[in-house]
C-alpha cells in the first residue's frame, strides 16, 4: 500500500510543481519535462505522421519517374532515381512558370480588392444601422458557400445567354452576348470576380473584428483633440489594426496561391491555359498525366516559397506588435 | 479659461432619466468635483459639457457662448479620460504633438510647444519612448500634457485615479492639485471618491439619482450637508440620523428618540427652525463629534461592534433605526456587549426633516 500511495503523492507533487514552473520559470524542471514529453508522446507521433511523414515521402518521390502505373509500390522509387531531372525539368516548363505568373496575377488582384472592400464593408459596420442584423448574415454568406457549388454559380452567370450579359443588355439597350468564359482575358476576370465574391466576407470578418476591438476612448480622445474622421482612422484606426490586417492578408494570399475549385469547375483552366493556376496544373498533371514524381517537385517548390513567405509575414507581425500596438 | 453655465440641463436615454434638471454654475479657473455613487448622472453631465452627448433640453455656456451644436473637436476643452487613452502605439513626443498636429500646425512650432509642455510636466527624458509601457503617473501627466498642449480653457477628468491603487492615489492627487495651479485652468473633476473630492476641489457638486444634491465648498458640504443624502453620504462614515420628535422641555426645545431617551436641548438656530415642525425629524451628528459621557447625560447604546485602524476607532452602537456610530482618535477601551454613553458636540448637531430629508435650519 505504501509504495502506491508515495507514486500517487509523488505524481502530484510533479503537477503541482509544473503548474508552478509554468507561471514563474521558462525551463521545466527535470521530472517535469520528462512527464510532459510522455504525456505529449501520442500528440507527436500523429503530428509525425501526418506532417512529416507525407513532406519526406514527397522529397523522396520528386528525385524520382515513379508514377502509380510504373508497377511497383512508391518505397522501391528509387530504382527510378533521374538524378534531379525533375527539377531541372521544372527550371524549364514554361506551363509551369506561366501558371505561377497567372497565379501571382490574381492574387495580386483579388488580395488587395477583397482587403479594400472588406475593409470598407467593416468601417460600415462597425456603426449601427437599421436592418444590421440582417445585412451581416446575408453579407456572410458567400463564404459558406462550397467553393464548387460557387463555381458552377458564376458559371452559369457568366454564359453567354446567362444573367450577367442579360443584365448589360437591360442596361446598355444593346444585346450583349459576351462570351465570357471562352475569351482568355474575361474567363480571367470572370474567375477572379468569383473569388473576390467568395472571399471579400472573411476579410470582412476579420477586419470588422479588429475595427472592433479599437479602444473607443483613444478614437474619443483624438476627436476632443480636433482630428477629423480621416485622421483617426489612418492615425489610430489603421495602426491599431496591423497586427490583424497582416493576418488577414497572410490568411488570403496563402488561399489564394491554392485556388482551385471555383477555377477548375468555371473554366477547367480554360480557354487553352489562360485560366490555369498552379493548383489547376497541378491537379491535371497528377490526374491526366500521372508523373507524380514531377507533381511532388512542382508541389515541394511551393511549400518552400509560401513557407518563406510565411515567415516573412509572421517577422512583420512579431514587429508590429512589439514597436508599436 | 471659461467659466461654465449648466442651465436646466436635462439628459433621457429613452425611457430612463440621467439627469433631472440640473443648474450648476462653475467659475472660472474654479476647480469643480462632481462627486455621487455610480448611476449619479456625474459623468453623464460631463460628457455633455464636452460634446460627447447632446442634452435632451437645457443650455451649456462656456462663459457667454451657447455649446449646442458645437462638435467635441470645436469646444476647447481639455479630457483626461478614466484610463487615460493614451495612443499607446506611439512615442510620448507623439502624443503631445498629436493635437497640434491634426490641426496643422508647423513642424517648428509643435516642436516648440512639444518642448515647452513636457518640460513643464518632467517628460522631456521620457519623450521618445513608446507610451505603451510607462507607469500611471507618468500616463496622467501625458494625457494631461496631450489636451493641455491644445489650452484648453476647460480641463474635463473622468475619475482619473479610479484605476491608481490606494498606496498611489495620495501621491496622484498632489500632484493633479500641482498641475491644476499651474494651468490655472477650469476644471471639473467627476469622482465617486470623497476623499479625492474633498483634498482637491475648491467647491464639490453631490450628486444622486441625477439629481444635484448640494454645492458647496469641502467644508461645506461636510459640515452643513443640506440633506439627508449628503449627511450619509460625506464623511467617512457617514452623519448619525436619529429618528425622533420635537418636544419642549424646560430647558428649552429637546429631540424625544423614544427608547434612547431625549436629547440636550438643540442650538438656539436650529431650535427656531425645527420648534413647530409637523412630524418626525432626523437628529443628525457627525460620528467624530461624539463624547464618551461617562456616568454623564448622552445616549445610552449597547457596543455591537469595535474596528481599530490605528489612528483611529471606530466604534459602532446600537443597531437598526437606532444605530450609531462614533469615532474616536484612541482606543476607548469599549468591548462588544458593552453599554457606551456617548454625547454629540452642541455644535455639530444637525435637524433633518423626516418626510423631505431636507436640512432644517434657520432661514432655510
Amino acid at each position: 500500500m505504501s509504495p502506491v500511495s508515495a507514486t500517487i503523492s509523488g505524481d502530484a507533487s510533479i503537477l503541482e510543481d509544473n503548474s508552478d514552473a509554468a507561471r514563474a520559470r521558462p525551463v521545466l524542471p527535470d521530472e517535469g519535462s520528462r512527464l510532459g514529453f510522455r504525456l505529449t508522446l501520442p500528440a507527436q507521433i500523429l503530428v509525425l505522421f501526418i506532417a512529416v511523414f507525407p513532406l519526406l515521402m514527397q522529397l523522396y518521390i520528386s528525385l524520382t519517374d515513379w508514377s502509380p502505373l510504373s508497377g511497383h509500390g512508391w518505397w522501391s522509387a528509387w530504382s527510378l532515381w533521374n538524378n534531379f531531372a525533375n527539377y531541372t525539368d521544372l527550371a524549364a516548363d514554361a506551363r509551369f512558370w506561366s501558371a505561377l505568373k497567372r497565379t501571382a496575377i490574381v492574387m495580386i488582384v483579388c488580395v488587395p480588392a477583397e482587403f479594400l472592400l472588406g475593409l470598407a464593408l467593416a468601417t460600415l459596420f462597425a456603426d449601427e444601422f437599421p436592418g444590421k442584423r440582417i445585412f451581416y448574415s446575408i453579407l456572410l454568406m458567400p463564404m459558406m458557400v462550397v467553393p464548387a457549388v460557387a463555381g458552377y454559380m458564376f458559371f452559369m452567370l457568366f454564359q453567354s445567354g446567362g444573367p450577367v450579359n442579360d443584365i448589360l443588355s437591360a442596361l446598355s439597350g444593346f444585346p450583349v452576348t459576351i462570351a465570357w468564359l471562352s475569351d482568355p482575358t474575361l474567363a480571367l476576370i470572370a474567375v477572379m470576380v468569383a473569388d473576390i465574391w467568395q472571399w471579400t466576407p472573411l476579410m470582412f470578418l476579420i477586419l470588422l473584428a479588429g475595427l472592433v476591438g479599437v479602444p473607443e476612448d483613444q478614437i474619443k480622445a483624438a476627436t476632443l483633440l480636433g482630428a477629423n474622421p480621416w485622421q483617426r482612422f489612418v492615425t489610430i484606426v489603421l495602426p491599431k489594426m496591423k497586427t490583424i490586417i497582416i493576418i488577414a492578408l497572410a490568411i488570403r494570399v496563402i488561399e489564394n496561391f491554392k485556388i482551385f475549385d471555383t477555377f477548375y469547375i468555371m473554366t477547367g483552366g480554360g480557354p487553352g491555359v489562360a485560366t490555369e493556376t498552379i493548383s489547376v496544373y497541378i491537379y491535371k498533371l497528377t490526374t491526366q498525366d500521372l508523373i507524380w514524381g514531377y507533381v511532388a517537385a512542382i508541389a515541394l517548390a511551393i511549400l518552400i516559397v509560401l513557407s518563406i513567405a510565411a515567415v516573412f509575414a509572421m517577422k512583420r507581425m512579431a514587429r508590429a506588435r512589439e514597436v508599436p500596438a | 479659461m471659461s467659466a461654465i453655465h449648466l442651465q436646466n440641463l436635462v439628459k433621457k436615454f429613452g425611457d430612463f432619466t440621467a439627469l433631472k434638471t440640473m443648474d450648476l454654475a462653475i467659475a472660472d479657473g474654479e476647480f469643480m468635483a462632481l462627486l455621487g455613487p455610480s448611476g449619479c448622472g456625474k459623468s453623464t453631465t460631463m460628457n455633455m459639457i464636452a460634446g460627447m452627448e447632446e442634452p435632451t433640453s437645457g443650455k451649456i455656456l462656456f462663459g457667454e457662448r451657447d455649446m449646442a451644436g458645437v462638435p467635441m473637436g470645436r469646444r476647447g476643452v481639455g479630457f483626461v479620460f478614466q484610463n487615460y487613452a493614451i495612443f499607446t502605439h506611439m512615442s510620448v513626443r507623439q502624443n503631445l504633438a498629436y493635437g497640434p498636429k491634426m490641426r496643422g500646425a508647423p513642424k517648428a512650432e509643435i516642436d516648440r510647444r512639444v518642448g515647452a509642455i513636457a518640460e513643464m510636466l518632467q517628460l522631456t527624458p521620457l519623450l521618445d519612448r513608446k507610451a505603451d509601457r510607462l507607469s500611471v503617473n507618468i500616463l496622467q501627466r501625458v494625457a494631461i500634457g496631450r489636451s493641455a498642449i491644445m489650452e484648453p480653457a476647460i480641463f474635463l477628468l473622468d475619475e482619473p485615479l479610479s484605476n491608481v491603487d490606494a498606496a498611489f492615489r495620495a501621491v496622484m492627487r498632489t500632484e493633479l492639485k500641482q498641475l491644476q495651479r499651474q494651468f490655472r485652468q477650469t476644471m471639473v473633476y467627476v469622482t465617486h471618491d470623497q476623499l479625492e473630492a474633498m483634498t482637491m476641489a475648491d467647491r464639490i457638486a453631490v450628486m444622486d439619482h441625477g439629481v444635484l444634491q448640494q454645492v458647496g465648498t469641502p467644508l461645506e458640504v461636510y459640515n452643513n450637508p443640506a440633506n439627508i443624502f449628503v449627511a450619509r453620504f460625506i464623511g467617512a462614515p457617514g452623519m448619525n440620523l436619529l429618528r425622533g420628535r420635537p418636544a419642549e422641555s424646560d430647558r428649552g426645545l429637546v429631540i424625544d428618540l423614544g427608547a434612547l431617551g431625549v436629547t440636550p436641548p438643540l442650538p438656539a438656530e436650529i431650535a427656531d427652525a425645527v420648534r413647530g415642525a409637523p412630524g418626525d425629524v432626523l437628529y443628525g451628528f457627525r460620528p467624530e463629534q461624539v463624547t464618551l459621557a461617562e456616568g454623564g447625560r448622552g445616549l445610552s447604546l449597547p457596543v455591537t461592534f469595535v474596528e481599530r485602524i490605528g489612528a483611529r476607532t471606530i466604534v459602532h452602537l446600537g443597531q437598526g433605526e437606532s444605530a450609531v456610530k462614533a469615532v474616536f482618535d484612541n482606543d476607548v477601551g469599549l468591548a462588544i456587549g458593552q453599554t457606551a454613553v456617548v454625547a454629540p458636540a452642541q455644535a455639530s448637531v444637525r435637524v433633518f426633516d423626516a418626510a423631505t430629508g431636507l436640512a432644517m435650519k434657520a432661514g432655510g
